[in-house]
Parts: structure tokens; sequence; C-alpha cells
């Protein structure tokens, strides 16, 4: 049998995603088509006390300006609470809120009429602290609702106080998560088209739900459902994130259709989507838990507050799935659990795979490993005590014995695949010899409720048409999303039909063409669509049959085999017929050959009061271990290895499962390690993917996939779910890794740089002034920029001597600050200059023109030999498209702190060569620059080249530190370059010691190399660097926010650095 | 505004096109050539990569007076007479494209390396591909994908 249902299968979407021929949403493209913009509320809490549009109205090319009095039908929308304004009327709740939207011939109009849009308000004091919101006192931030709690779900069972009675031991611990985003990399984009047909709409673009959106677009624009067909483009990402915040473009589109009565495409920047759009619950997480002496948990009681920001949202279901599953897979006779979604002047949160469990999962882990370390017994051990079992009781007393419950499965195969004790161990006993860097390994266990479950309505459609040629059509009313669900539901028909997947064709449904199949959401993709598909193509099946039946002499269905494009009679499989024949047959005699499947989930069922019930039909389970590698200097976590045990019920498609791994553990870590969405006072410092870091290539080393197939009755062909529980763990796994590594405990995540090494998640404090950020581009892009190139260097020195022309080189640095500036600026492209292109050397040194771009330098032979402390700073610039852009020159003149060539040319006593028409003169690279972004250039300047003098012996020894967020395309956080010469007799005779990043400007740090200099290398001259060090670092930035993290840090690095020198010397 | 003359895909271009605009905006908007992505406008992402006279940059960050004269490859160029490219078949078998959002730049930057290193080292791979972030696939399908790629690759040219 070459059943299709478990390999390795192709996506079907495959081949126009790699050639480029996919439709995204901003792809559209319609005749007459008209460019949204949006204006965003200033502030994040105030009343509005005027808007005035006339100016933006005046600008020519401007269409439309809608506002909340324009919006036909009803203003407020929202999944269970219409709390939600697509536009406000006079209030503004966060900084996302959209006050009004235009319509324009281009988008740069559209955008600058929607800052010419004069607000002015009345300011609250935001709510920014969830801790403050619950109380009493707090001010409410939608006063309607009396209450800043919206949501409270309790879970009883048996008796807590008597619980904790019979314990031996009992401790309490409060976690803290953040916010995540989801950085789908497609931004958003929606496109409203006026439908004459229906006198209604057709909305495309980056949509998850198209039945969501079409049900709110009709309630916004006051129509009924058949009025708006959705239609979904390619999704460039979605984890959850396309839901709420594309219904609501979607509203904002059509309303311009329908003042304009042209299509309108509202495509969001990076800055846009970050701003508005929503994301991951941070939670506050109070835990207790009463124990034995020997591990068995006796009592838990949870008390959480998850913030929902501005809008409840999918706040009720996202808090419900926390309460069902808080506990974890462990059974406790005695629960008691509370958890309370909570309004604050924030982002507002909403669906993001795993849907409330990641965070209840990191506080439960790290609680299981601390009472296992509390015990006396092994992180497997704790688990296996308590862990689910066949025919367990969960929290909400729900009997599991529906399915096969593989907790103790799942973690024994992931144990022995990651060799989990051995290595725990090992790690251990590395760990006492080693000071810098410590290895930690660390595990974390799921249970997760596939589909809704009680939160709602779980029902799904497909749609099997067989052609009169036997191809055959498929249409699901769950959607494609990225995550490869066409793939799946192609083959889930293939291998019912007996077809090649070939043969089927899967249709981008439009909500008007097939029933609501619900949300693709809670990974249920694959279970209700594909048991509703199941259900399809056995119905054509039957059909199909009826004319075939005589022809293979049998009377019933199940006589006969589908295989290979072939129905055979199974007893006789000479009696025969091909299916694309038997198509035909059907079709001549004229049988409906269009079949609809409707699969309704099994009946669930929930007590609100006591949160009691079956909360899900079945459940899966999983097992992750992550092996980290812990910079105790820095705080930096790298994340060495993950192992994900999965039990997906079946795989369907391996290639699509394994990917649902990869991709969700990479999240998952990014959650737990660097993803920091930084909101202060209600303004969102993270507008972009440079401030909100997800992991690049570089932060993934290993990934091992372990599924384990435990076929559930209720699943097709028994699989289950995969894209969730993929991501939930690993956060927990290497937040217990880390506290392996550390010997220290950890009770929040990211576990940033700061949050490791002190304890703290150390930010930026903002000034109320800075908070209201006018002066900025409501809408960064490149706008007002006029561009010249001279034919030499005596035309562009000639330039800005007179017309005040600003250099541009690479463009890499100058075009992303053009973006936000409101001036126009004239730029002078001085890359082609030859003078400036080339790298020569002399007797005394090397001279590098100023349009020198990075990869030029590391590609030169002579750099690499004569100039390596350079080369390995200009390595680690930005990614190598940067690299290939960004010239020495640029880096330079633009003088941001992180510039990394800046202190190794520093330390090789560089200068620079600056000329102007009438003047040239040569200075120092160490006096160059006065301070960040401040440097002696005189206005007609241009810097031409850079001298690198030759150092004065051969055989230098060199040390290179720079320190990042993450493993690459990092903004330096600080660096420290390190040159050392030493004597025949082992004397230091030259040190260079440059910073990075650390004081006003990158200097020579003389308090460190007068310590060394005539000195032998060794462990004691090292550590008397220390205290001068020390107090240098205090005395020029002791002040500052910072300095409680980077003054130990750079001390530690510094003296590594020199550590690494003496190394290198005594190997020699 | 610019006269421009350039070339896409072997082809001349000739068009003015105002001072702001970028050569992404030039490829997707004039050229419609929608393949070439924008995810983050700032050069942090890598969506909108494609290869200028033999490099791989960010479409983003380049403005048109800079792409005065140069040749410009985007990713509809890859598939030959209804042939894709050994590193498109690749993407597909290894299951390297998920949304395919980040897909067409991480097949730029990955045959702009191949052009200069055909056996590149697992970190010279993940060196040309640190400034493309994808949110979908973790990477190692994309790893793997070039690895087989370049190996096929090699055995074709023997
Ligand atoms: S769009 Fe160019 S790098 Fe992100
Ligand atoms: S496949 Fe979706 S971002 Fe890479």
């Amino acid at each position: 049998m070459n059943s299709i249902i478990g390999q390795k299968v192709k996506r079907i979407d495959g081949y126009e995603k790699v050639t480029g021929k996919a439709v995204y949403g901003d792809d559209l493209k319609f005749p007459g088509m008209l460019h949204a913009a949006v204006r965003y509320a200033d502030i994040p809490a105030g009343k509005i006390t005027r808007l005035e549009t006339d100016a933006a109205a005046n600008i020519p090319g401007v269409k439309a300006i809608a506002l909340h009095s324009d919006i036909p039908g009803s203003d407020k929308v929202g999944p269970i609470r219409q709390d939600y304004l697509p536009i406000v009327k006079d209030e503004v709740f966060f900084t996302g809120d959209v006050l009004a939207v235009v319509a324009a011939e281009t988008k740069e109009i559209a955008y600058q009429a929607t800052e010419a849009i004069q607000v002015t308000y009345e300011e609250f004091e935001p709510v920014c602290n969830l801790e403050e919101a619950v109380k009493p006192e707090s001010r409410l931030v939608h006063p309607e609702y009396k209450s800043n709690i919206m949501v409270h779900y309790p879970l009883i069972k048996g008796d807590i106080r008597k619980g904790f009675s019979e314990s031996d031991k009992v401790i309490e611990r409060t976690y803290r998560t953040g916010y995540q985003e989801h950085t789908y990399i497609e931004p958003e984009s929606v496109t409203a088209v006026p439908d004459p047909s229906t006198n209604g709409f057709k909305i495309y673009g980056s949509i998850q739900n198209p039945y969501t959106t079409r049900k709110v677009v009709a309630i916004f624009m006051g129509l009924k459902l058949n009025q708006v067909n959705v239609i979904q483009s390619t999704l460039g990402g979605s984890f959850g994130g396309k839901d709420d915040i594309v219904s609501n473009m979607a509203c904002r589109a059509a309303i311009l259709v329908y003042k304009t009565e042209k299509p309108v495409k509202l495509t969001y920047t990076r800055e846009n989507s970050m701003r508005e759009s929503y994301k991951r619950h941070p939670y506050i997480m109070k835990y207790k838990a009463g124990f034995t002496k020997t591990g068995k948990l006796k009592a838990m009681q949870i008390n959480i507050l998850a913030e929902c920001g501005a809008y409840s949202s999918q706040t009720f279901f996202v808090t419900w799935r926390s309460v069902v599953q808080a506990t974890g897979p462990y059974q406790i006779e005695n629960v008691q659990t509370d958890i309370k979604g909570v309004y604050t002047n924030k982002p507002y949160t909403a669906a993001f795979r795993g849907f409330g469990s990641p965070q209840i999962i990191f506080a439960q882990e790290s609680l299981m490993d601390e009472i296992a370390q509390i015990c006396g017994i092994s992180p497997i051990e704790i688990r296996k005590i308590n862990g689910y079992k066949q025919g367990s009781i969960t929290a909400s007393g729900q009997v599991l014995d529906q399915h096969k419950v593989s907790l103790q499965q799942v973690m024994q195969k992931a144990a022995h695949k990651a060799n989990f004790t051995p290595k725990y161990k090992q790690f251990q006993a590395k760990n006492k010899k080693t000071s810098r860097y410590k290895l930690g390994i660390g595990l974390a266990c799921s249970f997760r409720g596939c589909s809704l479950g009680a939160e709602g309505t779980d029902a799904s459609s497909a749609i099997v048409s067989v052609q009169a040629d036997g191809s055959v059509i498929l249409l699901s009313g769950v959607t494609e999303n990225g995550q490869g669900l066409r793939t799946t539901l192609s083959q889930i028909a293939a291998e019912i039909l007996g077809i090649d997947l070939n043969q089927i064709t899967f249709l981008q449904p439009q909500t008007s063409t097939i029933n609501d199949g619900g949300p693709t959401v809670a990974s249920r993709g694959t279970i209700v669509g594909g048991n509703a598909t199941i259900k399809a193509a056995n119905e054509i099946k039957k059909r199909i049959f009826s004319v075939i039946k005589d022809e293979l002499k049998v009377h019933k269905l199940e006589q006969t085999v589908w295989q290979n494009g072939n129905i055979f009679n199974k007893q006789d499989k000479k009696l025969s017929i091909n299916f694309n024949q038997a198509a035909e047959k059907a079709y001549f005699a004229g049988i409906n050959l269009s079949a609809y499947g409707w699969f309704k989930a099994p009946e669930v069922s929930w007590e609100e009061e006591t949160g009691q019930g079956i909360a899900y039909f079945t459940y899966v389970y999983g097992c992750q271990i992550v092996e980290v590698k812990l910079d105790t200097f820095t705080g930096k976590i790298s994340v060495e290895k993950i192992t994900a045990a999965h039990d997906v019920g079946k795989v369907i498609n391996r290639l699509g499962a394994e990917g649902q791994v990869y991709g969700g553990t990479t999240q998952g870590m990014g959650y737990g390690v660097m993803e920091d969405f930084d909101v202060q006072r209600g303004i969102v410092k993270s507008d972009n993917v440079d401030q909100y870091l997800i992991p690049t290539i570089k932060d993934i080393k290993e990934i091992q996939p372990v599924l384990v197939e435990n076929p559930d009755k209720y699943g097709p062909f028994g699989a289950k779910s995969i894209g969730e529980p993929t991501l939930e763990l690993t956060a927990a796994a290497t937040n217990n890794a880390y506290c392996m590594a550390s010997g220290q405990r950890s009770y929040r995540i990211p576990l940033t740089l700061e949050q490791v090494k002190l304890g703290k998640n150390l930010k930026k404090p903002v000034r109320q002034s800075e908070a209201s950020h006018s002066g900025k581009k409501l809408h960064p892009r490149l706008s007002n920029i006029k561009t010249i190139t001279p034919v030499n260097l005596a035309e562009a020195l000639r330039l800005i001597h007179k017309q005040k022309f600003q250099p541009l080189a690479g463009g890499t640095d100058v075009i992303v600050q053009a973006r936000k500036s409101n001036k126009t600026i004239k730029l002078m492209h001085i890359s082609k200059i030859e003078e400036l292109e080339k790298i020569e050397f002399s007797e005394t040194g090397c001279k590098i023109g100023a349009a020198v771009t990075f990869s030029q330098i590391l590609e030169n032979k002579k750099l690499q030999k004569h100039f390596p402390l350079l080369i390995k700073a200009c390595s680690l610039i930005g990614s190598t498209q940067i690299r290939n852009r960004a010239t020495i020159g640029g880096n330079i003149v633009n003088a941001a702190p992180c510039a990394d060539s800046v202190p190794p040319l520093i330390a090789y006593g560089a200068k620079l060569k600056l000329q102007s028409a009438q003047n040239t003169r040569e200075m120092l690279l160490a006096d160059f620059i006065k301070g960040s972004y401040n440097t002696q250039l005189l206005p007609d300047e241009l810097l031409t080249h850079i001298i690198v003098p030759k150092l004065p012996h051969p055989g230098y020894f060199y040390s290179y530190f720079q320190l990042g967020r993450r493993q690459a395309v990092n903004i330096t956080r600080m660096s420290v370059s390190v040159l050392v010469h030493l004597n025949e007799s082992g004397i230091v005779d030259d040190c260079r010691v440059v910073d990075g990043s650390l004081f006003k400007k990158p200097q020579r740090i003389k308090a460190v190399e007068e310590v060394l200099l005539k000195q032998k290398l060794s462990k004691d001259i090292i550590a008397a660097v220390e205290q001068p060090l020390s107090q240098k670092i205090e005395d020029e930035i002791g002040g500052r926010w910072s300095a409680e993290y980077k003054k130990p840090v750079f001390i530690d690095i510094c003296q590594d650095a020199l550590n690494d020198i003496w190394q290198q010397a005594r190997k020699k | 505004m610019i006269a421009l003359k350039f070339t896409v895909n072997q082809q001349d271009i000739e068009i003015t096109v105002p001072d702001s605009m970028r050569l992404l905006d030039i490829l997707r908007e004039e050229l419609n050539l929608t393949g070439t992505k924008e995810g983050c406008g700032i050069g942090e992402c890598g969506a909108c990569t494609v290869i200028m006279d033999g490099a791989a940059v960010n479409s983003c960050l380049i403005l048109a007076e800079q792409c005065q004269g140069s040749r410009v490859e985007t990713v509809e160029n890859l598939e030959k007479d209804k042939i894709l490219s050994q590193l498109q078949e690749a993407f597909l078998e290894n299951g390297a494209v998920q949304c395919g959002f980040c897909t067409p730049g991480m097949l730029m930057s990955a045959k702009a390396l191949l052009a200069q290193n055909p056996h590149p080292s697992l970190e010279e791979i993940k060196t040309a591909l640190e400034g493309n972030l994808c949110r979908c696939t973790g990477y190692v399908p994309i790893i793997e994908s070039v690895q087989k790629a370049a190996e096929k690759l090699g055995k074709d040219a023997k």
C-alpha cells in the first residue's frame, strides 16, 4: 500500500513561492486603485478635544478622509465584547488607535495627509502597570465597563487548605513574562474593492480568518454577510496575528471605498504593524505549591494577571486556555486557579501561537524544577511522580481516558534522544571547572487541549468536487496561513480517493463560496479541516461507487480498494476501473460529484463558576529539552540544542510536521531569550526589527524533532495537532537550562543580557516630554530626497561647498536616518568616485578610500595580514547585505556609538584625511569623533581617506570581543579591542585598549594601558586592571542608567581579552 | 526626477523616477516585479534582497541614483525556460518554504553566495544568510537546502 499519509511531501503551493509568483496582499493592483494611510493617536490615553482635517483634505491627490462620524454601521467591533473602534470617536486608549483614514492617489500623498491632520487632546495619565490597574483606585481604561478587570475565570478542585496542611513544604513564587510580537515577515495589507453585484465589497489581503473579517466588515459597514466576499491572499506568516487587526484594517479600507467608489489598498509599514498590531499577553503569575518530602504535589494555588492592553479582543479565549492548563500536566487533588484579564493603555493582546500556554508553562515548569531541587530529585523524577498517566484527572475534573495519555512516553523519548541524564551530570561536573562559560540542560513538559474546546463553536467545512476528467477541486473552510494546510488537506483527500496528489487543486476559498469553517486557530486546521475533508471525500466515493459497482462485481463500498488512481475489487484485483474513467462515468450518469463535508467536534462542557468540565475532546503531549551555553560575564545565553518530542497522533506530512517543530521552537527560543517588546509609558519603543530582535540564522544551532504517534480516535487518520505545542515549551525549557547553568532560579522571561546579569530588565527611562513624540514622521519613509552624482572628487567638493550636499556612499545609515527626517535631504552619491574606492599600501601603512565597503575590506588579503583586529571587527558589522554596501567612511562619519570599525582603527592609531574645496587636513580618528553622532567634520568637508599606520613592530597580539543581544546582525552593545606587543623578555612594550559603546566616545583606556606597560602579563597584573578601570568607568558614566550593567560587564570582558592575549603569548 | 539606465534580469531598463524612490519601489511598482518583498524598510530583514553587480544587497536601502548603470537580478530571473534552478528545487524538496515571504530574499542571498563560493561551509552559509530573517522555518531546512543545492551544482559541473 503506498499511502501518502506520513510521507515527506513537498508543499503544493511551493512553486509560486520559489518563483516570486505567489500573490501576497501588497502585490495586488486594481485599476484606479487608491492608497490609504492611517492617522494614529499621539498619546496613549486622553480625550480628543479638536480634530482638524482641512489642511489634509486640501492636499492635491487626497480623495477622501474617513472619520468616526462617517461609519455607516456599528462603530464598535470585537469577537466577544465589542469594545474596539476601528476609527475612534472622541477618546484614545492606546497609541495604535486610529483617528482618521485617508485615501489618496499615491501612498506618499496619503501619508502626508495623515501627518497634516491636527489633533489636540485632554491627556489622561495612562494606565501602564498591570498590578496597579487592578487596584480599586486605578483610573478606568474604559469607564463604561466599571472595572479594569475585563474577565475572571476561577477554577476550584478539592480543598486547597486541606492540601496545603497535608504538605511537608509550601513555596510561593511569582513569574513574569513580557509581550511577544508576532513579527511575521510580511506586514499587514488589505485591499477593498467595490462589488456592484452585491452592492458591497470584495476584500483581499493578508487575512488569517476570512469569515471573521467578513463579519466585522459587515457589521461596521451595516451590510449583510452575503454582501462582503473575503478572498485571502497568500499569507506571509500569521501565527495567530493576522486576525483582528486585519479585520479592523478591512473596515477602514471599506469605508474609504464607500466614500470614493474606488478600490483602496491599505498596506502597513513595519512601524505601523509594531505599533498597532496585537501581541502575546504579558502575564504575572503567582504560584503557591504544597508538596510532600518525596515530591508529590498536594495542592496548588494560582493567581494570574493577564494584560489585555487597551482592548478585550481574544483575551476571553486566551485566558480560558490558561485556566484549563495552568497546573501543567500534573495530577493534583487540590487546586484553585484564578485568572484575570486586565485593561491598560498599552498595545492590546490576543491570539499568538500558543494562545495562553507559553506563559503558564514557563511558570509551572520552572516551579517543577525548583520543587525537584528542594526534594533532591531529578527533573525527570518529579514529572514521573506527578505527571498525567492514563486515567488521570485534570484540574478541571476531566478524566483522561478517551485518548492515549502519552506524557511519560514523550518525556522518556525526549530524554533518551537528548541524553538528558548523562549530560546533566556531565555539565555539572564541567561547570565546576570553568569560570566564564557555563553549560545547562533543561526540560519542560506540557499537555494541550486540541482545537477550540469549550471556548467556542467548533465545526468546519470542506468541499470535494470531482470533475468529469477525474481531476479534483478541494475547498476548505479553514485556511492556509503558511503552515502547509493546503498540502495536508490535499494529502487527506488524495489518500481517501486513492489518487495522486497532483490530481488535486486546492482552491483558496472565498467566504462566499464555502460556509464558515471557523477560525484557523488553536492548531485545529488538520483535525477539524481534515475530518471535514474526509467526510466530503467519503461522500464522493459513495456516489462514484453507485455507478461502478456492477462493473467491479461488488455490492458494498467496503468491498473495494481505492489506490494509485484505480478502484479495485478487494477480492479480485483484476476487476478494476481507473478513477478518471469512473469519474467520467458518474458524470455522464448525472451523478452530483460535488460533496460537502461538515465536521462538528465532539461535545465538550464547562462550568463557569467552578471551572470544571470536559474542556477539550482530546489532548496532545510534548516534552522539550534545551541545552544552553551561558556567558556569565555578559549574561548572554546561546541555545545550543533543542530536542522536541511531540505526540501528534499521526503524522500526515512529515516535511510539514518537522517544519512546524523547527519554526515553533525557534519562535519559542526567541520568546525566552531575546524578544523584548519595549513599551514605555504607553509608547512603543520597539518600532522595527532593529529594536525588536527575533532569532537570526546564527541563533539556531541544532533542532531535533521527535514525532511520536498515538493515533487519536477523533483525528483524521489519527492526527491531532502540532503547530502550537512546538512553541509553547521552548522558553520554559530554556529557562530551566539557564537556571541549571547559573545555579540560580530565575522568574522572568525574556532572559535578556540585563535580566540574566542583574536580575532585572534594565530599560532606558523615558521622560514624559520624550513620550509624546512630536517632530518625527508618523510614517517613516523616504519622501524628501534629492540626489546627485558628481563625476569626480573635485566636483564633489564643489558641491558640498556650494550647496550643502550630504555624502551618500553605501546608504545603509543615511537612508535609514532619512526615513525619519522631516527635512529635505540633499544627497551626493560618492561611492563611484575612483579616488575614494581604493585600498593602497605603502611602507608606512595603508590608505583606505572612504567609499571602500566592508566586504572589500574583508576580502583584502593584505589587510587581513596586517590589520587582523580591524578585519575581525568589520566581519561582525550588520549582515552580508549591509557589508556589501556600507562603507568605512560612512561608519566613521556617522559616528554612532556602536560603529564597529572605529575602536580597532583607534587602536591602530588611524588618521583621517579631510578635504574641502579649499583645504586638506589630517586628524587623528580619536580626535575626530567628539561624541555620539558628533564629529569635527566641517560642513564643507568630505572624509576622503583613512590612513592606518603600520604597527611599529611585527608580532602584535590582538583580541576583540563584541557583545550583541543575539548571534548576528547586532547593534553592538559593547566591544573591546586590544593590541599588545611584548619584547623578547615578555615585557609589554606597547599596549592599546579601546572601548566600544562604553564611554561618551570610543577611546584608548590609558588607565588600563598604564597598568600593563613594562610588566609581564600574569594573572595578578590582569587582576590589577580592575580597580583603575572601575574608577574610570565610574567617573565617566557612573550616573547613567546603563552603567549598572555596563560597568561590571566591561571590566570582565576587558580582563578576559587581556587573558586571551596572555594565553596566546604563552602558546608561542 | 532621475533618468535611470540599468539592467534588470538582463533587460535594459530606461525609466524616469523620483529621487526618493528605492530600488525596491522601482522593481515592485514601476517594473511589476513583485517577487521582491518589503519586510522592514531599514535593511534588517532581507526580504528585499536582490543581487546587484554580483553582490546580495537590500533593495530597500538603495536609492534610484545608486542604481545607475548597474546590473540587477531578482527572484523572477531564477527559473529558466520553465525549469527551476537547483536552489529553487532544493528549497521545495527540503521544506525551506512555509509562508514564502522570506523566500525570494533567501534565494537571492544563497545564489550570490554559491556564485562566489560553490562549496561553502556551514558557517559560510549562515554568514551569507544572516541578514535574511525567517519567522516560519527555524532556518534548519533552509540551510539544508543550500547545502544540497551546492552539492548538486558541484556534481552537475563535473
Ligand atoms: S525590507 Fe529591506 S531589509 Fe527589510
Ligand atoms: S517562510 Fe515565512 S518567513 Fe520564511
